[in-house]
């Protein structure tokens, strides 16, 4: 059995600039991609082929680092490096600016939304994270502010099915957040990378995360009980994947559908990666399962899933390219 | 090393680990000495620089110092301003004016120590004394150290409470005339300022009231009517404030508390609980051994051996004392108990006046950062429904103060908090309005209330804080 990645479509979604990043609405009909060029552009299926649907120009003055789209797939967050986060709704086709979230002290590096549509989070290179609510008059409010990196924050993710947070840093470190007697608490800090960690994936349990790095690594960590039996939970370095990345990893997508993981790479490659089922749980064996090493004629920054179309893929660049792309086994 | 400022700080810290270069962009002037334009510059293994002419004379060379007013003035790196604290702020600064004292018979200085109800309340938590036996006790160690007077600052509070009442009221009244008046933000934390300054300046700095905080207070009342009466200069005198948190340091160092004519600051060191509490471990001294001293009253609000207290919040009873006083100057009500409404968590109070169904007053308290987020929010999108606020950075307020006792690893910091604020609530009550010793001072030194005098010495003025650009700090 052999697997490939091979290319559907390629976008040239955001012209003589960088393709930060993309996101797949919840019912993966629709594609919301962010740049350099401050615009946000929302792109669907027509026929075989994936167009331009709208262009979102003037909420942002500087990059627009990441786009999120709610769980009810209503709403799209934009994080800039303008400071700020904007709230889009979406009007049939099109989409209205709803509110503009202020109070980073700069750049904007992520944006996330909790599995019940109520909480968002950002991070920032202030080294903060974030959380806010959301009311049914669509007003936001930040519950906490959370300063447990030392430096520049890259990525927060949700758990899938709790309220946990995890967010990935410049200090190399992971930090998981909770709740706890109305503010939010680092409940755990998950030190192993060596360098940079710029973006992390839950699989569709919620009991393993992924994390990639500057050091050119993959590692999967495990929610296990604290050895005391008591508190704080702990999450334990299961398995590191090393010597296939030969740059910075930039992005990593759990499949919730089939377990793959998938990577983005600093050089030009996108990487796909499947688990043997065989192994023990407490030790997971990942293999590469397909690559292609010029994905992008620069570095890939993002790459992820279809939540509901099992094998497509899309992936982002340096070069401006959205490209699309179908995994599955060879005949 | 852990940042000792508040939450607030150090959000608006400019990432100078990465780049401190860049943002430290202060220019420093070293003066120069007239000399031969050729000359070699040699380090020393002590690291100091030495200028070595070419007649083989050798010079040390000045190192460029960035003093802590410097970095207030900056909208750079503010962490960074803590290794310039250690060196101007300590209790080792302390240590060596008292050691100097000793040491020389000429230039003495009178050393005042100004001690916070919050301080007194955390260390009587740690020794498990009342608040007015750590604070006899406090007295009685500063003494024996070699401090002159030890004073306290709810005495200096009374006059930060009267001063706020009456601001709050001149604002009220000017509501219709000017936008700008209401909601009247307190000043009294640091913190809050400091980030206001730098991060919303021009937009938010009207709403903030121009009444000094109670250490501030206490710098007028030191270096001006204490000095006047012991007719010393206000530069003989070294005066040392004891505060719950580690902000009040930059507070103590901004210019406008600066006596340039004098060229002393109003005050010259802050210390933090913690750090008396180190000063204690480094003498090797419990302050229960230590015999209880008779309190200095001159500038302290005291009755016989037990020190006096303002009612509401642990962070100086602003909101309870305004709306009480607002209460029955504007709308003739008397309040006897306020009533707090928790909105989103329980540092977001709400305190409302009503009257047939109109709201006459709406005050709150909001504490730590993510709430004053949301008021500076409410307050952007003309949301707020408040006419005053008591601000403070700290989640819990000056109680819970970055500069506090630390809990020991079996305490918990919770019980710890719980009980230094019930020492503090158990101090005996003064109202502001009927301390017969401030309302004299109004009289014979401030020449009566709302006189210029009492303007120039109560009060103070906030400053915008430029925000630079710098292109060369793009990061992705």
């Amino acid at each position: 059995m052999k697997e490939a990645l091979t290319p559907v479509q390629t976008l040239n979604a955001h012209p003589d600039s960088r393709c930060w990043f993309v996101s797949w609405s919840p019912t993966g009909t629709l594609l919301a991609s962010c740049g350099g060029d401050k615009a946000i552009r929302i792109w669907g299926r027509e026929g075989d082929s994936w167009i331009c649907k709208t262009v979102l120009q003037d909420g942002h003055q500087r990059t627009v680092r990441r786009v999120a789209w709610s769980p009810c797939g209503k709403y799209l967050a934009s994080a800039s490096f303008d400071a700020t986060t904007c709230i889009w709704k979406k009007k049939n086709d099109d989409f209205e600016s709803l509110t503009v979230l202020e109070g980073h002290e700069n750049e904007v590096k992520s944006v996330a939304w909790a599995p019940s549509g109520n909480l968002l989070a950002t991070c920032s290179r202030d080294k903060s994270v974030w959380v806010w609510e959301v009311d049914e008059e669509d007003e936001y409010e930040c519950v906490t502010v959370v300063n447990s990196h030392t430096q520049d924050v890259k990525h927060i993710v949700w758990h899938p099915n709790q309220e946990l947070l995890a967010s990935a840093s410049y200090d190399n470190n992971v930090c998981i957040y909770k709740e706890e007697d109305d503010d939010w608490e680092c409940k755990a800090t998950l030190q192993g990378h060596t360098s940079t960690v710029w973006s992390l994936a839950f699989d569709a349990t919620g009991q393993r995360l992924a994390s990639c790095s500057d050091d050119r690594t993959v590692k999967i960590w495990k929610e296990s009980p604290n050895e005391s039996g008591q508190g704080d939970v702990s999450w334990k370095c299961v398995c590191t994947l090393s010597g296939y990345h030969r740059r910075t990893v930039y992005d990593i997508s759990w499949c919730r559908l089939t377990g793959a993981l998938a990577t983005a790479c600093g050089d030009d490659a996108v990487r796909v990666f499947k688990e043997d089922e065989t192994a023990d749980p407490e030790q997971p064996v990942f293999s590469l399962a397909a690559q292609v090493t010029k994905a992008h004629s620069q570095d890939v920054n993002c790459v992820t899933w279809n939540p509901k179309e099992a094998g497509l893929l899309a992936s982002c660049s340096d070069d401006g390219d959205i490209t699309i792309w179908r995994f599955q086994e060879e005949d | 090393m852990a940042s000792h400022f508040s939450g607030v700080l150090q959000l608006t810290d400019l990432d100078d680990f990465i780049t401190p270069s860049q943002e430290c962009v202060k220019p420093v002037k070293v003066e120069k000495k007239k000399g031969k334009s050729v000359a070699k510059i040699q380090i020393e293994d002590d690291g100091s620089y030495f200028q070595v002419n070419q007649d083989g004379g050798k010079q040390k060379l000045e190192k460029a110092k960035i003093t802590l007013s410097d970095c207030l003035a900056c909208s750079g790196c503010i962490t960074s301003a803590e290794s310039v604290l250690i060196t101007q702020q300590s209790h080792e600064e302390l240590l060596k004016v008292l050691h100097n004292n000793k040491a020389s018979d000429t230039e003495q200085k009178v050393v005042v120590v100004s001690v916070s109800p919050q301080s007194r309340a955390s260390i009587a938590a740690h020794f498990d004394l009342s608040s007015s036996e750590a604070g006899r006790r406090l007295t009685s160690f500063f003494k024996g150290l070699g401090v002159h007077y030890v004073f306290e600052t709810s005495f200096s509070r009374t006059f930060s409470l009267l001063e706020s009442q009456r601001e709050f009221v001149e604002r009220f009244q000017r509501k219709e005339q000017d936008s700008k008046v209401l909601p009247m933000l307190t000043s009294a934390c640091p913190g809050w300022i400091c980030y206001a300054e730098k991060t919303h300046g021009e937009f938010i700095l009207p709403y903030v009231s121009t009444t000094r905080s109670p250490q501030q207070m206490m710098g007028s009342l030191v270096k001006g009517y204490f000095a006047e009466q012991q007719g010393l200069s206000p530069q003989q005198i070294y005066h040392v404030a004891v505060m719950p948190c580690f902000d009040k340091k930059l507070e103590a160092s901004r210019s406008d508390f600066y006596l340039s004519e004098a060229e002393t600051r109003e005050v010259d060191c802050v210390i933090t609980s913690g750090e008396v509490q180190k000063m204690l471990e480094e003498k090797n001294v419990s302050l229960n051994d230590v015999e209880p001293a008779p309190l200095d009253t001159v500038l302290s609000s005291v009755s016989g051996d037990e020190f006096l207290n303002h009612s509401g919040s642990g962070s100086g009873g602003y909101l309870h004392h305004v709306f009480t006083y607002a209460a029955k100057q504007l709308f003739g009500e008397e309040v006897k108990e306020l009533t707090y409404k928790t909105l989103k968590n329980k540092d977001f109070q709400e305190v409302t006046l009503e009257r047939d169904g109109v709201v006459l007053l709406c005050f709150a308290s909001t504490y730590g950062f993510r709430n004053i987020q949301n008021l500076v929010q409410k307050l952007k999108r003309g949301k707020s429904p408040y006419h005053f606020v008591e601000v403070m950075a700290c989640p819990s307020g000056c109680l819970n103060g970055g500069g506090q006792v630390k809990p020991s690893p079996a305490q918990n910091p919770k019980e710890l908090l719980q009980k230094v604020e019930e020492l503090y609530k158990a101090e005996r009550l003064l109202s502001p309005e009927e301390d017969t010793h401030v309302a004299e001072l109004y009289q014979s030194w401030l020449h009566g209330v709302g006189e210029e005098k009492a303007k120039e010495l109560l009060h103070t003025h906030y400053h915008t804080v430029q925000k630079m650009t710098n292109g060369l700090a793009m990061k992705w």
